[in-house]
C-alpha cells in the first residue's frame, strides 16, 4: 500500500517539476503563472488589461492571416452555392425590391415625422455617424458567438456601440482596443436585447440561443397569447443599451417557445456598420448657449428641412389630386358601361322572345300543314275509328301520321 | 516514402510541424463550424497537446504551449489565462499517464483522454460560468467533448505516420 502511495507521488512530481532537456519551465509554474493571470484578469488589473489589448491587436491581425486560406476555400464553396440559386434568388429579390419601393416612400415620411416628433419630446437629439467596419475575424465558436472588426477607440468605438448590417442589428460592442473591437453578436447566449412586438406593442426580452437564433425569455404571462407567428420585432430602446426602432427579426413560433430569426444572418457577415454617436444641441439649448452663429446655422437646417417637408406635402397634394382625377373618370367610366351593359341586356329579352314565338309559330304551321293532308285519317265519323278535332290525341295522330310519311 | 536531409529547411520545418499546426488551429480554429452542423465542434488543441505530450515529443515546448493558450483566450474572448490553464492541465495529465504506464496502449490512452478533457472540460465551465458570470450551454461542452475524444483515434493514427517518417 505505501509502495504504491510512493509510486503515485513520484509519478505526479515527476509530471509537475520534472523538466525535460528542452523544457524551459516546469508544468508547475506554468499552471500558477495561468492561475495568476487568470485572477489578474477577473480583477481588471491594469497592466493585464493594457496586455491584452496589446495581444489582442496582434492576434487578431495574424488570425485574419491564418485563416485567409480556410476563408478562401469556404467563401469559393458558398460562391459555388450562391450561384446555383441565382435565378430564384432573382426572382425573390424582384419581387422583394418591388414591395420595398412602395414601402419606401411611406417609410421615409415616418421617419421625418419621427424627427421631429423626437425633436419636440427631448431636449437633444443623438446624430450618428455610421462608418464602415471590416469583420475580421469570424470564427463561430460554438461557445461565445462574438466577431472582431477593424475598427477601435481610434475610430470613437466604446464599449456598447450599435452594430449593424445594413439596417438590421447584429449587436454590441463589448470590447475596445486601439484598432479593432469585438461585437457581441444577438445570438450568444449572454445577449439580451429588450424588443417590442409588432402588432400589439408587446414588450419582451430575447436572449441568443448560442446558434443562429433568438429567444423570447421574459414577457407577461397575460400577452403570450397575443404573440402571434411572423410578428415584426424591433429594439424598444429601454435601458438605453440599443436604440429604439431598430428591426431585428421576425417570430418563429414553436409551441409554447418563441424564437426569432434575425434579419440579418450572421453567418455571413463580412462589412458591418458602426454606429457612432455624437450628441447635438437642440435649438432652444443652442440659443442659449451658442451666439448667433450657431442659431442661423440651426435655423438654415430647420428651413431645408421646412423645405424638404413642403416639397413632400406638394408632392402628395399632387398625387392625391391625381389620383382624384382617375378616380372620377373611372367612375365616369363605369357607368357608361352599366348603361351599355343594360340596353344590351334589354336587347337580347326581345330577341329571346321573338325566337321563342317564332319556335311556337313554326310549329303551329307544321301541324296546320300536316292537318290538311291528314285529317281526313284522324277525324271520328260514321265509318272511321277515330278523334274529335282540337283534342290532344287528334293532334297527337297527325303528328304520328306526318312522321310516318318523314320516315 | 519521404526521406528528410538532416539539416535542411524542410526537415526543420517538418519537426516544428506540430507547433506550426497548434498556433494555426488556435488563430484559425480550425474545427469545422463554418459547416454550420447543428451541435458539431471538436477541440483539436487538445488531440495535439495530448497526443504530442504523451510521446514526450521534444519539440513540443511546454511554454509555447502555455503561450498557444493565451492566443486562444484572445481569439475565443475568454479570459486571459483560462485556455493556458486548460493546455498546460492536459500535458501535466498526459506526463503522469507517461510516467505510470510501462507498456502503452492506444484505447487506454484514449479512454484516459476522456477523463482528462472531462475534467478540464468542467473545471473551464465552472470558472467561467462561477467566477466570470459568462452564460454558456452546457450541452455544447458535452457535444464539443464527444466529438474531441471520436477524433483521437483517427488523428493518432495521423499523428502515429508522422513521428514514423521523422524516426526514419
Amino acid at each position: 500500500m505505501a509502495t504504491s502511495r510512493d509510486d503515485f507521488v513520484i509519478a505526479i512530481r515527476s509530471a509537475f517539476l520534472k523538466k525535460n532537456t528542452k523544457q524551459k519551465f516546469s508544468l508547475l509554474t506554468l499552471i500558477a503563472l495561468s492561475i495568476f493571470i487568470i485572477i489578474l484578469s477577473g480583477i481588471n488589473f491594469t497592466p493585464i488589461k493594457k496586455t491584452k489589448i496589446f495581444i489582442n491587436e496582434i492576434v487578431y491581425r495574424s488570425s485574419f492571416i491564418v485563416s485567409l486560406p480556410e476563408n478562401f476555400i469556404v467563401n469559393t464553396f458558398l460562391k459555388i452555392k450562391e450561384y446555383s440559386s441565382f435565378y430564384n434568388d432573382f426572382n425573390k429579390n424582384k419581387e422583394e425590391l418591388e414591395n420595398l419601393k412602395s414601402n419606401e416612400i411611406s417609410s421615409e415620411i415616418i421617419i421625418s415625422e419621427n424627427k421631429e416628433l423626437k425633436n419636440l419630446i427631448e431636449d437633444y437629439t443623438l446624430s450618428s455617424n455610421k462608418i464602415l467596419a471590416k469583420v475580421i475575424v469570424d470564427h463561430k465558436s460554438p461557445f461565445l458567438r462574438t466577431i472582431i472588426i477593424n475598427k477601435g477607440s481610434s475610430e470613437g468605438i466604446e464599449i456598447g456601440t450599435n452594430i449593424y448590417d445594413k439596417k438590421y442589428l447584429v449587436g454590441r460592442v463589448i470590447e475596445v482596443n486601439y484598432k479593432s473591437s469585438r461585437v457581441l453578436l444577438l445570438s450568444d447566449l449572454n445577449s439580451s436585447v429588450p424588443i417590442s412586438i409588432i402588432p400589439g406593442n408587446i414588450q419582451a426580452i430575447i436572449v441568443g440561443n448560442g446558434k443562429s437564433l433568438g429567444e423570447i425569455k421574459y414577457v407577461k404571462d397575460n400577452l403570450v397569447e397575443e404573440i402571434k407567428d411572423q410578428s415584426i420585432v424591433y429594439t424598444s430602446g429601454t435601458g438605453s443599451i440599443f436604440k429604439s426602432g431598430l428591426p431585428v427579426g421576425k417570430i418563429n413560433t414553436s409551441g409554447n417557445k418563441f424564437f426569432i430569426n434575425f434579419f440579418s444572418d450572421f453567418d455571413q457577415l463580412k462589412y458591418v456598420f458602426v454606429e457612432i454617436e455624437q450628441n447635438k444641441l437642440t435649438e432652444n439649448q443652442s440659443n442659449l448657449e451658442n451666439g448667433n452663429n450657431i442659431e442661423t446655422s440651426i435655423s438654415n437646417t430647420e428651413k431645408i428641412k421646412l423645405e424638404i417637408l413642403n416639397e413632400e406635402n406638394r408632392i402628395l397634394k399632387e398625387t392625391n389630386s391625381k389620383f382624384l382625377n382617375e378616380n372620377q373618370l373611372l367612375k365616369s367610366q363605369t357607368n357608361e358601361l352599366n348603361n351599355k351593359i343594360s340596353n344590351l341586356q334589354k336587347k337580347i329579352d326581345t330577341q329571346e322572345k321573338k325566337i321563342s314565338q317564332r319556335d311556337i309559330d313554326k310549329k303551329e304551321l307544321e301541324f296546320l300543314r300536316l292537318n290538311l293532308i291528314y285529317s281526313s285519317k284522324c277525324t271520328r265519323s260514321a265509318f272511321r275509328k277515330g278523334y274529335k278535332v282540337n283534342t290532344p290525341e287528334y293532334k297527337e295522330c297527325i303528328y304520328r301520321k306526318g312522321k310516318k310519311l318523314d320516315d | 516514402m519521404i526521406r528528410f536531409e538532416k539539416q535542411g529547411f524542410a526537415y526543420k520545418f517538418y519537426t516544428w510541424l506540430p507547433i506550426i499546426v497548434l498556433y494555426i488551429s488556435v488563430l484559425n480554429e480550425f474545427d469545422l463550424n463554418y459547416l454550420n452542423i447543428d451541435y458539431f465542434s471538436f477541440n483539436f488543441p487538445f488531440i495535439l497537446i495530448f497526443y504530442f505530450s504523451l510521446k514526450e515529443y521534444n519539440k513540443f515546448d511546454y511554454l509555447l504551449v502555455f503561450l498557444s493558450g493565451l492566443i486562444n483566450d484572445t481569439v475565443v474572448g475568454f479570459p486571459l489565462g483560462m485556455s493556458s490553464l486548460s493546455y498546460i492541465l492536459v500535458c501535466t495529465f498526459a506526463s503522469y499517464l507517461r510516467n505510470i504506464t510501462i507498456r502503452p496502449h492506444l484505447i487506454k490512452d484514449w479512454f484516459y483522454f476522456l477523463f482528462v478533457i472531462s475534467l478540464i472540460n468542467s473545471v473551464n465551465y465552472s470558472v467561467l460560468f462561477l467566477f466570470f458570470s459568462y452564460d454558456l450551454n452546457i450541452t455544447y461542452y458535452v457535444i464539443n467533448n464527444f466529438f474531441t475524444f471520436l477524433f483521437y483515434i483517427p488523428s493518432s493514427y495521423v499523428l502515429n505516420h508522422y513521428l514514423e517518417a521523422l524516426n526514419d
